[in-house]
């Protein structure tokens, strides 16, 4: 697992209110079928910000761009991100 | 002419966590100067008009097509009329989205109560730009 990936899963279990923890989820895994809110995916985008330096433009601010774990890293990989913070 | 309706529920105490967390980061994400001012102060305060207005937004969005683009959360404003009603108020992309779908007309029906707020709307769709039905 990249260390992107960890600080997602990290996030997404501090603000996503998942009923149950990220670790029982996939990568592909979808997190709305999982219970992840359009309320709750704010929090996860303004955590991510946070955490990676980074702003989301208002383009990125639709489902598909945290739908999972994988659709989250692309979207900070297009962003610029290309590790997690030290 | 068809009817639609749009309804959600947003917990309030996970607004004023938000808030609390990341400030008016998080304000100026979701909602406009005017809609944050008549709020109130307090995160405590504001947080069941904020709640509102977010599931205000949301109940807007489903009744719009977002299949396409989806609008900035900035772009659907909820307002009161000197009379005091809630009304909803459409710009940019949520306008535009609106228009080519034949939506008009938009009511908004406001409530907050035991933890959480609600929000319905319920809208006129014609027939978009004009198009007739065959």
């Amino acid at each position: 697992m990249s260390t992107i990936d960890v600080t997602i899963r990290e996030i997404l279990d501090a603000h996503a209110r998942l009923p149950e923890s990220v670790s029982n989820l996939g990568d592909d895994d979808d997190l709305y079928d999982a219970g992840l809110s359009s309320h709750a995916s704010v929090n996860v985008m303004l955590a991510l910000e946070d955490a990676f330096d980074i702003e989301f433009p208002d383009s990125y601010l639709r489902k598909g761009t945290f739908e999972s774990v994988t659709a989250i890293r692309q979207s900070l990989e297009s962003l610029g991100v290309t590790a997690a913070p030290g | 002419m068809s009817i639609v309706i749009g309804i959600d529920i947003q917990p309030i105490d996970e607004v004023e966590s938000s808030v609390r967390e990341f400030g008016s980061r998080y304000t100026r994400r979701l909602f406009t100067d005017q809609e944050v001012d008549s709020c109130g102060n307090t995160p405590l305060a504001a947080a069941s008009g904020l709640a509102a207005r977010f599931a205000a937004k949301e109940a807007v969005l489903k009744i719009l097509d977002t299949s396409v683009s989806v609008p900035s959360w900035k772009d659907i404003e909820v307002m009161r009329t000197p009379g005091g009603r809630p009304e909803i108020i459409l710009r940019g992309e949520a306008a535009k989205l609106a228009l080519s779908q034949g939506v008009s007309k938009i009511s908004l029906s406001l409530s907050h109560g035991g933890g959480v707020a609600t929000a319905a709307v319920v809208a006129q769709i014609s027939d978009p730009l004009g198009k007739e039905n065959s």
